[in-house]
């Protein structure tokens, strides 16, 4: 079993390294398939050590493997250690599951770019390194994948590097990210010298008494956390990250990375049980983020930024229900929305694709009559994400939102909230959807697509469109909505996104919550009332987000309000970006620039220059000695000469 | 012993060194230069064998031999700049050669 988790660890990691140093040696092709078949063997690989895990009894479900120490520094060791219990083999599934059916949709979606080879290798290596991450056994291997799945972000972000933009957005996602590493880091620190070990769970047993240190390490892993999932206030950079691929938005900000977060609060939920005034804050940071990011989302116009509000409006139902203690519903939220989020990115980029790289919702209207699976696809996924019944966000969110009925007045606060969420997704996702699919078809999709699937039947659009995608394409055929490697994992997690949740539903049946059980005991268990009246509030608002959608973007007749302040304020995104702008970026500037002027010019350069200019000096003066007389130089010489000879005669 | 005192010799070697290096400082041209090298070599050569048979030990003596031979071959390097100074049409002129100067 545990052979198995490390091939599922190294096989991506393998094919990374094979892609990489094939170089040309490997086709396009077959870079991609390399790449596919690695993530595919992790599957494999995890589903193995998932069925053996299943077989034991549950308290023994705990496998610590290590390779070799490779830091030892007195008593403090180190080594390449895993972990096998079941909440690192639940992220293993969904990981490398919903990661092989991504990579496999990059087949079709990346065809043609000049750099597949290389963006395949850093996929595999991103599906390696966000398994690494969930495997590790100790937090330091955490947190060397914690640091690479945001290395990978970041080359993926920036990975049409001749675009500014994306440059600039890979930049601001690293930026952000390094703010979390950083206190995470810190935190490490303060365990290593309490605890003489950062290996799970020996590590988090920090005990009573040093309640200080505790909320300061549980500050620090939020602050990680908080970063990587983009919460309140480290959240500006995921929707400029939507700069990257399709599909690099799909598996890393939506179904994986972007809720490593999550995992390391229930990894680490000991730490927070001990803080709770910490564990608070991330439910209180989860809720103001769905609800703020819920807000912005209703006036985005670029598909994919919609939907990465919505990723952050989500994960902040994830941060809740983790704040709360609610951890097996937070984990079994993550995986139904790697299925739901991860199809309507795949299902967006369907329409991106078909579009030669179009985004902006506005022109895309009445796509829907001419890709009706993806519009099937498109509304499967919405309706999960609004969490109606039998999608699979019902079974998963309705349970954060019970698990807040549990935690007195301060729960009150956070259910209000929650609900609220569900009313704002029930709007700006069918706000989407009626703005993209139905309707009459707009010039701009006529232009691109009647032709192809029109006039030239099922052989598809040839791509003179694709010439003018922004990355650089060969001319390359597709059907109406795409070739297979394309629609078939978008039909896949469709299937998912309905049947997905239906493994657990919380009153009458709860694997995931016994399956997690072991590793992290819930705090908050929501009563059968509670789930009924949760559920059934977040229904009918849910429901009433739909209506109000389908009333002003459906059938338009209602107006969309008009409140000036509101939605500059909405378009500005809560003037986040500007304030930072003026917090930090613009004094630090400043700061720079007024060093360099009074304090580097003339006392650093100008010491530097001072001394030159005496050594130069210096130099100057000495070099008259040298007259290039040779008879002088004797002359020196023999004179030295005399007086050595004279001060050694006199010395004896 | 047979032959003059050990200061005797001494004194001709001084000689020959203080002539050898006034040749050395006074002279211009290179030729004579190498010539008075020569003779400063010699004087020192002369105390080393005086000194070796004060002692009444061969070191010096040897040493004296050595000496030769370093001095045959800085002769050998010397005369060739010379000549190659000469083949360039310059003035044969220690003074003149002053590129180096600082």
């Amino acid at each position: 079993m545990i052979v198995a988790a490390w091939i599922c660890l190294v096989a991506p990691l393998a094919a990374a390294l094979l892609i990489t140093l094939l170089g040309t040696g490997v086709s396009r092709r077959g870079a991609a398939y390399l790449a596919t078949t690695s993530v595919l063997g992790s599957f494999a690989a995890a589903a193995v050590v998932f069925a053996k895990l299943w077989g034991e009894s549950p308290d023994a479900r705990s496998h610590p493997s290590t390779v070799w120490e490779w830091l030892t520094a007195g008593s403090f060791h180190v080594g390449l250690r895993i972990l096998v219990d079941p909440l690192s083999v639940f992220m293993m599934l969904v990981v490398s599951g919903v990661g092989f059916l991504i990579v496999a949709y990059s087949i079709g979606y990346m065809d043609g770019d000049d750099e597949e080879r290389r963006y395949f290798a850093y996929m595999a290596l991103f599906v390696f390194s966000m398994l690494l991450l969930v495997q590790a056994g100790n937090l330091v291997i955490l947190l060397a994948g914690w640091g690479l799945v945001g290395l990978c972000s970041y080359l993926l972000i920036g990975f049409w590097h001749e675009r500014p933009a994306a440059i600039a957005a890979a930049k601001k996602a690293f930026v952000m990210n390094a703010i979390g590493d950083a206190t995470m880091a810190l935190a490490f620190f303060l365990l290593i010298q309490h605890r003489q070990t950062l290996n799970f769970p020996d590590a988090f047993a920090v005990g009573p008494g040093h309640g200080w240190l505790v909320n300061l390490v549980a500050l620090g892993l939020l602050g990680g956390a908080v970063a990587k999932s983009a919460q309140l206030p480290l959240q500006t950079w995921l929707p400029d990250a939507m700069e990257g691929p399709t599909p690099v938005s799909a598996l890393i900000h939506a179904a994986t990375m972007v809720t490593a977060g999550v995992y390391l609060i229930v990894r680490t939920h000991a730490v927070f049980e001990q803080a709770p005034r910490v564990q608070e804050l991330a439910a209180g940071l989860g809720a103001g983020t769905l609800l703020m990011a819920g807000l912005i989302a209703l006036v985005q116009t670029d598909i994919k930024r919609v939907i990465a509000y919505s990723t952050m409006s989500q994960i902040g139902y994830m941060f809740l229900g983790a704040g709360l203690g609610a951890y097996a519903n937070a984990e079994f939220h993550l995986m139904t929305h790697a299925f739901f989020k991860a199809l309507l990115f795949m299902a967006a980029g369907l329409v991106i694709h078909a579009l030669a790289g179009e985004q902006d919702i506005r022109k895309m209207s009445g796509i829907g009559r001419l890709m009706p699976m993806t519009r099937l696809a498109f509304l499967i996924g919405s309706l999960a994400l609004v969490g109606l019944p039998p999608f699979a966000g019902f079974f998963s969110k309705d349970s954060i939102i019970a698990a807040a009925m549990d935690r007195g007045w301060y729960g009150y606060v956070l259910f209000a909230a929650a609900l609220a969420g569900t009313f704002l997704t029930g709007v700006y996702a069918f706000r989407l959807f009626f703005i993209v699919f139905p309707g009459e078809l707009s010039p701009f999709v006529q232009e691109h697509l009647m032709r192809g699937s029109h006039a030239a039947g099922m052989e598809g659009a040839h791509g003179e469109d694709d010439a003018s995608r922004p990355h650089g394409h060969d001319v390359h055929e597709h059907t109406g909505e795409g070739p297979l490697s394309m629609t078939a994992p978008v039909l896949i997690l469709a299937v998912l996104s309905v049947i997905g949740g239906w493994i657990q539903f919380a009153p009458l049946w709860h694997p995931v919550s016994d399956w997690l059980e072991p590793v992290a005991r819930p705090l908050a268990e929501p009563t059968n009332t509670q789930e009924a009246l949760a559920s059934l509030f977040a229904f009918l608002l849910g429901l009433a987000g739909i209506a109000v959608a389908w009333m002003v973007y459906g059938t338009r007749r209602w107006r969309v309000p008009k409140y000036a302040f509101a939605q500059r304020m909405l378009e500005h995104k809560f003037y986040f970006d500007e304030a930072y702008d003026y917090a930090f970026y613009r004094p630090a500037v400043a700061l720079a620039q007024g060093l360099g002027r009074w304090i580097e010019g003339p006392f650093i350069g100008g010491g530097i220059r001072e001394i030159a200019r005496a050594f130069r000096d210096a130099g100057l003066s000495t070099s008259r000695l040298q007259t290039g007389l040779v008879r002088t130089y004797a002359l020196a010489i023999a004179a030295s000469l005399a007086v050595i000879t004279i001060v050694f005669v006199a010395v004896r | 012993m047979r032959g003059p005192d050990v200061p005797w010799y001494l004194a001709v070697a001084a000689f020959l060194f203080a002539t050898g290096a006034l040749g050395v400082l006074l002279r211009r041209s290179p030729l004579i230069v190498l010539l008075s090298l020569e003779i400063m070599l010699n004087g020192a050569n002369l105390a080393l064998i005086a000194f070796s048979r004060l002692h009444g030990e061969s070191s010096g003596q040897i040493f004296a031999l050595a000496v030769m031979a370093v001095a045959a071959s800085e002769v050998v390097v010397g005369l060739g700049l010379i000549v190659a100074i000469a083949r360039k049409r310059l003035d044969l002129d220690v003074d003149k050669l002053s590129i180096l100067r600082g």
